[in-house]
């Protein structure tokens, strides 16, 4: 049941990759809506599958490599298309569409690990930490997506090279306050997942702090993004040296979630979690 | 029938006293009605944007044009002769030709810019819901969108961003999103900064503030914009509050310097600035442009930015008089054909040419039919045909004076497109 709902959401994504990127040709208004409801669906599909897993594994779907890439670009899409509801950014999902596809593609091509049914992971805080902190990853997804549009469109107008990617890009204001938006959420969600994360090690593990790779690849992701708002915030860097910040930042981010996950030793390494399936609380 | 258009627009009259006559949008239908009361008119349509106020009346009289004129000045607070030299009227095919000029773009501050034709829709909407678009302006306005359509889509003049300062607001809306409500600065004077900050306030640009060496001529061109004068030693204080800078001054030296402009984006935390340099030389520091958040345009770069389309743009608007030309003989056949005499002929010439077209492939199919024979159907098609558009002949003719002169066109209107007398539709 659940591989096929995640077919089917993978297919939905592809689907409004091309319907986007037809979007992107001919700047038809229809072509977008048609995405944009493409997407909806396909998220619809994605979160219902990740229900399905859920029941069907007992556990909150994200102890494996695998299930986080699902989780992650399920947050990533639902982020592009809540953040759309306020701020329009008609083009944003033609970037994150391929980006979710790829991701559920990936997710769906490495091999099935047998789910841990531990009750480690059916604690409350478990679920808390995993949804808020990737959804603030796939909010802060967006900020990096936001800012590589931002630098280059202001490449565009220093340049004065005013072609079809100037006309196709939004304004420099709009994809700001994306960036504004995106940030500010997202800092927030990795925070609470940050703290959460705290909390439940304190309750399963015995100490707030074990300095686990994985968690301190996370702090220092999460003090670049600090000082990244510091600086929007107080400094105004908004423009060029922000959107460069974010660029970092992310990096850091995707090295947090996928290095610290897969080459780093430590108990959050995703073949270890297995092991810790044997703890008891 | 008469056509009557009076108006002031951008190239008779400057802002202020086109403002003085713009009525507000809710008033448009209390003064179609009123303008319906006038002698002579039959019906009427208004239509007033930023950068014309015009009154199309369709008439009984000959000289309405003068009662419209003293009409749209009453009670105005403009000085009567500053009004009578701005003002304009056309008359017959002029003022068919004046107005779908005006829709298809030709006759704008920039040439092909879009909004123009939506606002004439609105205005058209207006007079319909008014009443006071009838049967001859009905049609005008309906040929007028369709030629305003045709013209957009059959030659490239809605394509060109035809104008310098067109460019500029076109640029501001890649930074700001969104003009409205932004604060914009002039520095020095002249034609060009002028126009772009008009252009500005059209896109809603809601502040603005005017710096000069003098600071009379700066309090002259405020005025005019009900904006704020300053002096150039205030530029200082104020360059943290404005988003868009047109700088056009003949000082040999930089206005804007590295330091002032970098201290100004500190004060608006990093929010961005766009400067626009008209003057020669240039009033903006070359190393401006590099600071974040300034984004620095001066006129070559303008002219770059228009050059590509401006090619083209000559050769559209000729194709798009053209297409204006061609409608505007066919609106005024329709419009002259609106009477009895003309309905008549037109339908009995349409019977008799259907009948000898049918004659002729009847004869031609029968053989070995003698002359009698021949002259025997030819007198039944007659007869047929006769009787047949007798009646619609007798309503035409009707001089009943229960009818109103309205319900005659109607009418007519009515057989012409019944009959497909039209020859085009």
């Amino acid at each position: 049941m659940s591989t096929a709902l995640h077919w089917a959401t993978l297919a939905a994504y592809v689907l409004g990759t091309f319907v986007y990127l037809g979007f992107l040709l001919h700047q038809r208004r229809g072509l977008y809506r048609m995405g944009l409801t493409i997407l909806w669906i396909g998220f619809g599909l994605h979160t219902i599958a990740l229900g399905a897993v859920w029941y069907e594994g007992g556990v909150v779907p994200a102890t494996s490599f695998r299930q986080s890439l699902d989780v992650f670009s399920w947050a990533i899409m639902g982020a592009t298309l809540v953040i759309n509801l306020r701020v329009e950014v008609m083009i944003l999902g033609a970037f994150t569409a391929p980006i979710c596809s790829l991701l559920l593609l990936a997710a769906g091509l490495l091999p099935q690990v047998e789910v841990v049914k531990s009750p480690v992971f059916q604690n409350l805080w478990v679920v808390v930490h995993v949804f808020t902190l990737l959804s603030g990853y796939g909010l802060l997804a967006l900020t990096f997506v936001g800012g590589l549009l931002y630098l280059f469109q202001d490449r565009s107008l220093r340049a004065k090279n005013l072609g079809a990617s100037f006309q196709r890009l939004p304004s420099l204001t709009r994809l700001d306050t994306l960036n504004h938006q995106t940030l500010v959420a997202g800092f927030l969600l990795m925070t609470l997942g940050l703290i959460s994360g705290a909390v439940y090690a304190q309750i399963a593990l015995g100490s707030y702090w074990r300095w686990d790779p994985k968690e301190v690849w996370a702090l220092i992701t999460w003090l670049m993004y600090a000082a990244l708002l510091h600086a929007r915030l107080v400094q105004g860097w908004r423009g060029r040296r922000g959107a460069w910040l974010s660029v970092l930042a992310f990096a850091a981010l995707v090295f947090t979630f996928i290095g610290a996950g897969l080459l780093l030793p430590g108990y959050h390494n995703f073949t270890n979690l297995t092991d810790l399936g044997t703890v008891q609380p | 029938m008469n056509l009557f258009l009076v108006g002031i627009s951008h190239k008779t009259a400057p802002l202020k006293v086109r403002e003085c006559l713009a009525p507000e949008p809710e008033e448009t239908g209390e003064l179609l009605r009123r303008c319906m009361g006038l002698p002579g008119v039959r019906e009427a349509f208004m239509v007033a944007t930023c950068n014309r106020v015009e009154v199309l009346v369709a008439s009984e009289k000959d000289d309405t044009a003068d009662t419209v004129e003293a009409w749209l000045g009453q009670g105005k607070p403009v000085d009567p002769e500053e009004l009578s030299r701005a003002i304009y009227v056309h008359q017959g095919e002029d003022a068919v030709r004046h107005l779908m000029r005006v829709a298809a773009s030709l006759d704008s501050m920039v040439v092909g810019e879009p909004q123009i034709l939506g606002q004439i829709k609105e205005a058209y909407r207006a007079a319909t819901a008014a009443g006071s678009s009838r049967t001859v302006l009905n049609r005008l306005l309906h040929k007028t969108f369709q030629v305003a359509k045709k013209v957009r889509t059959e030659t490239n003049i809605g394509g060109a961003a035809v104008s310098i300062s067109y460019a500029a607001v076109e640029l501001g809306k890649k930074i700001f999103d969104d003009l409205a409500g932004l604060t914009a600065l002039v520095i020095g004077a002249g034609e060009m900064a002028e126009l772009a900050v008009e252009h500005l306030m059209a896109q809603g640009v809601s502040r603005v503030l005017v710096a000069n060496r003098t600071l009379e001529r700066a309090v002259e061109l405020a005025g005019r914009w009900q904006g704020e004068a300053l002096g150039l030693d205030e530029l200082d204080q104020v360059l943290g509050q404005v988003d868009i800078v047109i700088t056009s001054t003949g000082s040999p030296e930089p206005v804007i310097t590295h330091k002032l402009a970098k201290k100004a984006l500190k004060r608006r935390r990093g929010k961005p600035v766009f400067f626009i340099d008209i003057a020669v030389p240039r009033d903006v520091e070359f190393k401006v442009a590099e600071i974040d958040g300034c984004f620095v345009y001066d006129i070559d770069d303008l002219i770059q930015v228009v050059e590509a389309n401006r090619a083209n743009r000559a050769e559209a608007a000729q194709a798009a008089e053209r297409i204006v030309a061609q409608e505007v003989v066919k609106f005024m056949t329709w419009l002259k054909s609106l009477g009895a005499v003309p309905t008549i002929s037109a339908l009995a010439a349409k019977g008799e040419v259907l009948r000898q077209a049918e004659l002729e492939r009847t004869l031609r199919g029968l053989n070995g039919i003698g002359p009698e024979q021949a002259e025997a159907i030819d007198r039944l098609t007659q007869a047929l045909v006769k009787k047949l558009l007798n009646d619609p002949i007798l309503f035409l003719k009707d001089p009943s004076h229960s009818k109103s002169e309205e319900t005659k066109r109607e009418q007519l209107a009515l057989v012409r497109r019944l009959f497909n007398l039209e020859g085009e539709d």
